[in-house]
């Protein structure tokens, strides 16, 4: 402790300049990058990028510009390097595209943006190029529908390296949790080893064929965040006057709607397991039906107990909350 | 003489006498703070040694009340070692913004450092011809106390020895609270700490309420501290605070009408009917399972005995 101390007043009295191997990852070094680029060691291996870095500042700009679109989906371009088997994001930036299904003609505006917003930004020494792109699935969970699959599927053959983040701002306030998940599709006609069950997501029934179709077009990358030194102090001391907000948020007043929406969907998914579990008894090849009925009950239960635990959450923090301020008894005078 | 030595040395010349209060309130958001703290690590890791950078702030604005939402890099030449914004830039970046964040507008400019100087009020001069009155930001890349290095001000004009100038006025600031925001906040904040996240979602929101109520709570000792040494004397009595103190605790309990126990009421049974939804469903789930499986034990053997029936 007494070493550590030591060199932190040296460093403080020296105004050491070094910059820590955390901020490395700030420095983009073109040279390095373009090797990367004409090797293109991804075009042997469909599998090749495992792993993404995302920068705190993407993250938070990712997920404000997501709220910031309430119920519609928003798109927006992802700006980074890659290392070795790494994806890293640098920064994220938002795209004038309305939130409509038909994402692949706004395209065109987009691209212009594009284009005159990467200009400006090399002029301030943001130097690192397109690297993906994001939009938000509001309330409906992290994963690529067939239109994001083709887009997506479309951009790495023309823009490699290339991933798709897909982010969840209403799922993230109701679990407490940033919700988002880093996709890469895989070339068409390849088939993919099988992989074990990936994690279960709750994913609502008028999505959920949109879901299925595609879920074996692609594959999820780890992902993990970075910040600076100085993200990191300024964090800290963020948490002096941020702790108020901790305590005085409430989720199930931010989240009534959504979770509305969750009983609704419970109500369909059960009726629709009720009417295959009806059925199966009467079938002599009992075993297929058995766990087809079963999977639809279980998944609803694990739905069913998200929705509530969530709930529970909520009420939690309200519990906490009334008794810290409310049962105060003031001795009487 | 002695006057241009003030002006020269910056801090008596910049700020407006401490008492002047600022004439609007800000609200800033945390995403704000990151952007300038990447600004500045990027440009660092590039060039090898901290350097000064600008940038303009963007937001919304409702009559005394600014927000203060995201920020962008601004583009500057140094001219005779003064910091000219390059106002071409500006307007490229200002169409760019425009088309997404179309309800926000320019609202004032950032830089890193640490007191208000000289240089910082030609820079401010010449954004005026943007927007009449922008607020300035400033982050303190080296500061050495825990407290949020960064400092907001505005701008006033002031008779100095009777000419007109410009000095700045430090405001007040509160931080935006969005609760997207803070989730992500918190997330990038803990995650260096917990790599492998524990199983229990339960253990992780505890944890977080349990974070904030260590702050009350070492805030409280701090005031109850401070009372109690006032009582015994070894401080001089400051009536501003006792007088907050006061009110404060006068303040609990801060909901007691039988309105909200009612409504708190109805909350509590609206959650704990969902928890019943939820047992309910996952009973029926394991009930269901335990007769699928019970079928397949007794009827496989039915199944046996009905076709050696059959044959026998």
């Amino acid at each position: 402790m007494d070493a550590k101390n030591a060199l932190k007043t040296w460093e403080m009295s020296n105004s050491v300049e070094t910059i820590s191997t955390a901020d490395e990852i700030y420095r983009y070094d073109k040279k390095q990058q373009q090797d990367i680029l004409t090797a293109k060691p991804w075009e042997k291996d469909p599998h090749y990028f495992k792993y993404i870095k995302i920068s705190a500042l993407a993250l938070l700009k990712m997920v404000m510009h997501a709220r910031s679109g309430g119920n519609l989906e928003v798109m927006g371009l992802l700006l980074g390097k890659v290392d070795g088997n790494t994806m890293i994001v640098m920064d994220s930036f938002a795209l004038p595209v309305e939130g409509t299904e038909t994402r692949v003609n706004a395209q065109a505006q987009a691209y212009e943006y594009m284009a005159a917003y990467t200009e400006s930004a090399k002029l301030v020494k943001r130097l690192e190029n397109a690297i993906g792109w994001y939009h938000s699935h509001p309330g409906y969970g992290c994963w690529l529908s067939g239109i994001d699959v083709s887009t997506q599927m479309l951009n790495q053959q023309f823009q490699e390296p290339f991933v798709a983040i897909v982010i969840d701002p209403v799922r993230t306030i109701s679990a407490g949790k940033v919700n988002i998940g880093a996709f890469r599709t895989y070339p068409k006609g390849y088939k993919p080893p099988d992989e074990g069950p990936s994690e279960y997501q709750s994913i609502p029934l008028n999505k959920i064929e949109d879901f299925g179709v595609h879920c074996k077009h692609y594959y999820t990358l780890d992902i993990s965040y970075f910040k600076s030194s100085m993200d990191r102090k300024l964090l800290e001391s963020l948490w002096n006057k941020y702790w108020v907000n901790t305590l005085s948020s409430s989720s199930l007043l931010t989240n009534a709607d959504y979770t509305t929406g969750q009983i609704f969907d419970l109500s369909d998914k059960l009726e629709q397991s009720e009417a295959q579990l009806g059925r199966g008894g009467f079938m002599l090849g009992m075993e297929t039906h058995e766990k087809k009925s079963e999977d639809k009950l279980a998944k609803a239960t694990t739905d069913g107990c998200k929705t509530t635990m969530e709930a529970i959450h909520g009420l939690m923090s309200q519990v906490i909350k009334d008794r810290l301020f409310n049962q105060i008894h003031l001795p009487a005078p | 003489m002695a006057t241009n030595m003030e002006v020269e040395y910056g801090n008596p010349g910049v700020m407006a006498s401490a008492g002047t209060s600022g004439s609007v309130s800000i609200s800033l958001h945390p995403l704000v703070i990151m952007n300038v703290s990447e600004h500045w690590t990027r440009v660092r890791a590039q060039e090898g040694k901290p350097q000064q950078v600008l940038g303009a702030l963007i937001g919304k604005q409702k009559g005394r009340n600014i927000e203060v939402m995201n920020s962008f890099e601004l583009l500057f030449d140094i001219i005779d070692s003064d910091i000219v914004v390059n106002m071409d830039y500006y307007n490229t970046k200002e169409e760019q913004f425009k088309q997404v964040f179309s309800t926000m507008d320019f609202l004032g400019w950032y830089t890193t450092g640490d007191e208000p100087t000289e240089s910082d009020i030609k820079v401010h001069k010449q954004i005026c011809r943007i927007n009449e009155s922008p607020i300035l930001l400033k982050l303190n890349p080296f500061a050495r106390h825990a407290d949020l290095p960064v400092a907001v001000y505005e701008s006033v004009i002031d008779l100095v020895n009777g000419e007109a100038t410009m000095l700045f006025v430090e405001l007040q600031y509160t931080l935006a609270t969005e609760e997207a925001e803070r989730i992500g906040v918190d997330h990038v904040a803990r995650v260096s700490t917990s790599e492998a996240g524990e199983g229990s979602t339960v253990a992780e929101h505890l944890i977080a309420q349990h974070s904030a109520i260590k702050m009350l709570h070492s805030r409280v000792q701090l005031i109850l501290e401070y009372v109690k040494a006032v009582q015994a004397g070894e401080v001089p009595k400051n009536h501003d605070i006792l007088r907050e103190a006061y009110s404060l605790c006068y303040r609990l309990p801060v909901l007691n009408t039988d309105k909200f126990k009612e409504d708190f009421f109805d909350q509590c049974n609206d959650v704990c009917l969902m928890a019943y939804l939820g047992t309910i469903t996952k009973g029926c789930n394991t009930i269901n399972q335990f007769v699928n499986k019970f079928n397949v034990l007794y009827d496989r053997q039915g199944m046996g005995r009905r076709i050696r029936g059959l044959f026998f």
